[in-house]
C-alpha cells in the first residue's frame, strides 16, 4: 500500500484536517439556488409529513410518551438533519474508487480516513447551517415545538448529535467501502439506505414501533443515528439515562470507526487502478 | 387506414425492440440485478411497513373532520398512488428530469433528433428500469391488501373508478415528468422545483387528503386537480360522501383529469424541442 499512513511521521496534522473541513463548509453555499429549491422541498414534505403523524395522534393527548407537540418536532428535526446527516445516501467515496482518483488521494500526506471524516464534517456542518436551521426556523413559526431542557438539556442534545453524525458517517463510509469489492456499489448503498430510513427512526419515532421491532433495533447501531437524538432533544430520555444513551452511542461510533479502518485497509490491498 | 395501422405496428415494434435491448443489458450481472430490484422494492417497503407498523398504536388516522380511517383504507389509497406512480415511471422514466437532462448535456439527445425514428418514442425507449417491476409486485399487494380489508359493494361502476384512478394517475404524473423534461432544455435548476410536484404530488394523494388543512387540500383539488385522482374515487368505493358537497360524478373524472395534463405536457414538450439548441457536445 502506497500512501502516508505508512510514513514515519504519523502524528495526524490536525491543521490540514482543520483547513479540509472548512473549506468542506464553504461548498456547500456555493450553490444557493440548489439550497432554497431543497429548502421548499424539505418544508413542503415536512408539512405532509407533520398532517400524517397529527391524523395519527387525533385526539390522543399522549402516545409512548410522545405529545402531539412533540411529535411535531420530532419532523422539524429529521427534515433538519436530512442533508446534514444525509439520510438518503452518499456515494462520494464510491465515485472516487470507481473512477480511480482513490490513487492520487492515497499519494497525499494524510490518513485517508480521518481526511474523508473532515471532510464529511464540514460538508454536514454546512448543511446544518444552511438548509437545516432554516427549516427549523420555518416549523418553529408553524407549530409550537418543544425545545431541550436546562442546560444539560442542551448539553446532551449537542453532544449526542454530533455523535449521531459520527456513527452515520462511519456507517456511509463502510457501505462505500464495499466499492473496493464490487462495481455494482450503488445496489449496495440503495439497500442500506433503506435499511436505514426504518431503523434509525427517520420515517417514524422507534419509540411507536412494536416492542419486538425496537427490541432487534436495540442491537444494531441505526438508533444511534438519529433516533437517540431526537430523544435526548424531547426530553424523552432525561437524568443518568440521557449519559448512558451518549455512553452507547459514543461507543458504537468507535466500534463504527475501528470497522471502517480495518475493511478501508483490507479493500487497498486489492485496489487496482487501471491507467489511464 | 391500413398504412396507419402498419405505421402503429411498426412503432409499437421499435419500441419493444428498445425495452427488449435495454431489458437485456440490465440482466448481464444477474445478482447486481437481483440486489437493485430488492432494493427498489424495499424504499417502498420501508416506507409503508413503518406507517403500517404505528397504526396500530394509534388506533386509527382521523381527518380533521374527526373522520377516522384504518389501515386498510389506508393501504387502498396509499397502494393505488404507489401502484400508478410505479407504473408510470416504468413508462416515462425517460422524461425524468434527471435522465433527460443527462442525455442533454451528454449530447446524446441531439443524435436522438437525428435518427430516423420518432422523437417522443425514442425518449420513452431510453431509460426502462427494469429492477422497479419489483415495485409495482409490492404496490399491487398493498392494493390487495387494502381491497381485502374493506368492504366494498362491488359494481361496474366502482371497478371502472378504480382504473379510472389508475390510468388518470399514470398520466397525469407523466405529464408532469413531460414538463420536468422538457425545462431541462432550458435550465437544470428545475429538477428539484419538479420534485415537489412529482414525489410531493405522490406522497400527499398517498394519505387520505382529509388530513391536511384545509388550504392544503383546496389547493389540491380546486388548482392542482389531484383530489380527483385517487381520493374522490376511494371516497366513492368506501361509500364516502365527497367533500364540499360535490356529486359521486366528480369521482369519475380522474381519467379526464390526468390525460388532459398530459396533453397539455406534451404540447409544451412540442414547443421546447422547436426551441432546443443544444448544448454544443
Amino acid at each position: 500500500m502506497i500512501g502516508a499512513t505508512t510514513g514515519r511521521d504519523r502524528r495526524p496534522n490536525f491543521r490540514l484536517y482543520l483547513a479540509v473541513a472548512r473549506l468542506s463548509f464553504r461548498r456547500g453555499f456555493a450553490y444557493p439556488q440548489a439550497a432554497l429549491w431543497g429548502l421548499i422541498t424539505n418544508a413542503f414534505f415536512g408539512v405532509l409529513r407533520a398532517a400524517v403523524l397529527m391524523a395519527l395522534f387525533g385526539a390522543q393527548p399522549q402516545v409512548a410518551g410522545f405529545t402531539v407537540q412533540d411529535a411535531l418536532t420530532y419532523t422539524a428535526m429529521t427534515q433538519l438533519l436530512i442533508a446534514a446527516f444525509s439520510l438518503f445516501g452518499w456515494s462520494e467515496l464510491m465515485r472516487t474508487i470507481h473512477r480511480g482518483e482513490v490513487g492520487t488521494e492515497l499519494l497525499r500526506p494524510h490518513h485517508f480516513l480521518l481526511f474523508w471524516t473532515a471532510q464529511d464534517a464540514g460538508r454536514a456542518a454546512g448543511q446544518f447551517v444552511l438548509r437545516g436551521l432554516p427549516i427549523l426556523l420555518i416549523f418553529a413559526l408553524l407549530w409550537p415545538l418543544s425545545w431541550p431542557q436546562g442546560t444539560e438539556g442542551w448539553t446532551v442534545t449537542a453532544l449526542s448529535l454530533l455523535l449521531a453524525w459520527a456513527c452515520g458517517f462511519a456507517f456511509r463510509f463502510l457501505v462505500n467501502c464495499a466499492a473496493f469489492w464490487t462495481p455494482d456499489a450503488a445496489g449496495v448503498g440503495r439497500f442500506a439506505w433503506a435499511v436505514l430510513g426504518l431503523s434509525c427512526g427517520f420515517l417514524m419515532p422507534l419509540a411507536f414501533f412494536p416492542d419486538w421491532l425496537r427490541g432487534v433495533l436495540a442491537w444494531t447501531p441505526f438508533p444511534c443515528m438519529l433516533n437517540t437524538s431526537v430523544e435526548l432533544w424531547l426530553g424523552v430520555r432525561s437524568g443518568p439515562d440521557a449519559w448512558t444513551a451518549l455512553g452507547t452511542q459514543l461507543a458504537w461510533a468507535g466500534a463504527l470507526f475501528v470497522a471502517g479502518e480495518f475493511t478501508l485497509r483490507r479493500g487497498l490491498r486489492r485496489l487496482e487502478v487501471a491507467g489511464g | 387506414m391500413a398504412s396507419y395501422w402498419t405505421e402503429t405496428r411498426s412503432l409499437a415494434g421499435l419500441y419493444l425492440r428498445l425495452l427488449g435491448a435495454q431489458a437485456r443489458s440490465q440482466g448481464a450481472y444477474r445478482v447486481s440485478f437481483a440486489l437493485d430490484a430488492l432494493s427498489a422494492m424495499l424504499i417502498t417497503a420501508a416506507e409503508f411497513a413503518a406507517f403500517a407498523l404505528v397504526l396500530p398504536r394509534f388506533g386509527a388516522m382521523t381527518g380533521q373532520h374527526g373522520v377516522a380511517w384504518t389501515l386498510g383504507e389506508v393501504s387502498l389509497l396509499y397502494g393505488l398512488a404507489e401502484l400508478a406512480f410505479v407504473l408510470m415511471d416504468l413508462l416515462f422514466g425517460g422524461f425524468d428530469a434527471p435522465n433527460l437532462s443527462g442525455h442533454v448535456r451528454s449530447g446524446s439527445f441531439s443524435t436522438f433528433l437525428l435518427r430516423p425514428a420518432p422523437l417522443v418514442l425514442q425518449v420513452f425507449g431510453s431509460d426502462f428500469a427494469l429492477r422497479r417491476l419489483t415495485r409495482v409486485l409490492l404496490a399491487a399487494g398493498i392494493v390487495a391488501y387494502g381491497l381485502s380489508q374493506v368492504e366494498v359493494d362491488w359494481t361496474a361502476g366502482h371497478a371502472l373508478m378504480l382504473l379510472g384512478s389508475v390510468v388518470g394517475m399514470i398520466a397525469f404524473f407523466g405529464g408532469l415528468f413531460v414538463i420536468g423534461g422538457t425545462l431541462t432544455f432550458w435550465t437544470v435548476d428545475s429538477v428539484e422545483a419538479m420534485n415537489v410536484l412529482t414525489y410531493g404530488g405522490r406522497t400527499l394523494i398517498s394519505y387520505p387528503m382529509d388530513i391536511y388543512g384545509t388550504f392544503l387540500r383546496k389547493t389540491f383539488t380546486y388548482l392542482i386537480p389531484a383530489a380527483f385522482l385517487s381520493y374522490f374515487p376511494v371516497l366513492s368505493v368506501l361509500g364516502r360522501p365527497l367533500p364540499d358537497g360535490l356529486p359521486v360524478a366528480a369521482a369519475f373524472l380522474a381519467p379526464l383529469v390526468g390525460p388532459a395534463l398530459l396533453a397539455a405536457a406534451f404540447a409544451f414538450w412540442r414547443f421546447g424541442v422547436r426551441h432546443y439548441q443544444g448544448t454544443g457536445t
